[in-house]
């Protein structure tokens, strides 16, 4: 396996998520303000006693915020005291859920890397087992994609399979998110009102699912092009070929330019569905297991948790899988076509 | 109360969808154990089609509102 390229993935996608991308558009009153959350000052008030995670991740260090104009519904700039309103908008910020995600990506280059220090003929111990991963995910890719396109873009899938599926477990060790810094408390080690832990689920970060749903797509045009063409690529989505200027042929011309609208469509929403789906069950899970913790009291939470934990290894492991399966799937839809037309 | 029946709804919807999904793949694997990989990606992605509906009662949802 070529582990310069496995490193390249990695580093692409850990230096895709923009923090501040969802935080700062966020519309409600978890904006700007909540960037001080840190300091306590309304995360707690605004959740209303819930137990739950806020919605995005919690900046940690190295805010970086610009003033920009404050505009009314009408799009006029909003004056006071005879100057044009400004509030703080967070451009920049190292999130707890980066901090996970830079944890989780060094381990899995440090394996990768002792790993293959000294590969022997004869694997054994962590050689054999990277490698017994490394094989069983590029088989069970060949199957959908074929031998060769699997082998091409095996980096990519096998990266991001294993990448969500260690981000989503190290989100279930306990300690993640439940040490950090407290609402109303300055101490460090408090887990009750907790407002900004220090470390936070990866993938319950929606910049995150983003950043890897978004470079996907970036990928899957770019492996489109190089397979099928621009004009493959076009006659792929609106096959409009083989019939004549018929009453029929006008009308099934027509048929097919509409189904090629909804392709369109349906190819657009693949990239939100990708990120909203990892991101969507992973916050969920996180939830889930805080609920049943303050459900099951103080003496006896971590019982009642015991079923939702394993639960989540479960959900971890599938989302991953689909993830990366729906990503092949995807590329495979439109890259293996080309070869099966010509085989006929 | 509060709440957003839409987007309640859609996950019914899609919830249905992708149980049926799920039990006709696992009643196909059953008839055809050989074909157990091609009927899992399809399951996938059809599971994938039905969930989608979720996410999009929910941006129609947000931006509606």
């Amino acid at each position: 396996m070529n582990f310069r390229r496995f490193l390249l993935a990695i580093t692409l996608i850990v230096a895709l998520p923009m923090p501040a991308l969802f935080a700062a558009a966020d519309g409600n009153a978890a904006s700007s303000t909540e960037t001080a959350a840190k300091h306590g000052d309304d995360a707690h008030g605004h959740e209303g006693g819930h137990h739950g995670l806020p919605k995005n991740a919690v900046p940690l260090f190295f805010e970086y915020k610009v003033d920009v104009q404050v505009f009314d519904d009408a799009g006029e700039p909003v004056m006071k005291d005879g100057k044009p309103e400004t509030k703080e908008k967070l451009l920049f910020a190292i999130t707890n859920s980066m901090v996970v995600t830079w944890i989780v990506a060094l381990g899995l280059i440090l394996v990768a890397q002792i790993a293959t220090k000294k590969p022997k003929l004869v694997p054994s111990g962590l050689q054999n087992f990277v490698e017994w991963i490394v094989e069983s995910l590029i088989g069970f890719f060949e199957g959908i994609l074929g031998a060769k396109l699997a082998r091409e873009t095996f980096w990519f899938f096998g990266t991001i399979f294993i990448f969500i599926l260690f981000s989503n477990w190290f989100g279930l060790i306990p300690g993640v998110g439940t040490v950090g810094w407290a609402h109303g408390n300055p101490g460090f080690f408090h887990s009750e009102h907790l407002s900004a832990p220090l470390f936070r689920g990866v993938n319950a970060d929606l910049n995150m699912t983003a950043a890897m749903a978004l470079f996907f797509f970036a990928l899957w045009i770019f492996w489109s092009l190089k397979a099928i063409g621009p004009g493959g690529f076009f006659l792929h989505i609106f096959n409009v070929k083989g019939h004549g200027f018929t009453v029929m042929g006008i009308f099934l011309l027509l048929i097919y330019i509409f189904v090629g609208v909804v392709e369109v469509v349906s190819i657009s929403v693949r990239p939100v569905a990708l990120m909203f789906r990892l991101y969507g069950n992973v916050f969920a899970g996180e939830n889930i297991l805080e609920t049943v913790m303050a459900l099951g009291g103080p003496y006896f939470g971590w019982l009642a948790v015991l079923p939702f934990y394993f639960l989540e290894l479960l959900v971890g492991f599938v989302q991953a899988l689909v993830f990366a399966l729906l990503t092949a799937v995807f590329t495979s839809l439109m890259c293996s076509h080309h070869d099966e037309d010509h085989a006929h | 109360m509060t709440g957003s029946l839409h987007i309640g709804l859609a996950a019914l919807g899609s919830a249905i969808g992708v149980g049926l999904v799920g039990a006709k793949a696992a009643e196909a694997t059953g008839r055809n154990p050989g074909a157990s990989g091609p009927i899992l990606t399809a399951a996938i992605i059809f599971a994938a089609l039905a969930e989608g509906v979720v996410f999009i009662a929910i941006f129609l949802g947000k931006s509606g509102m």
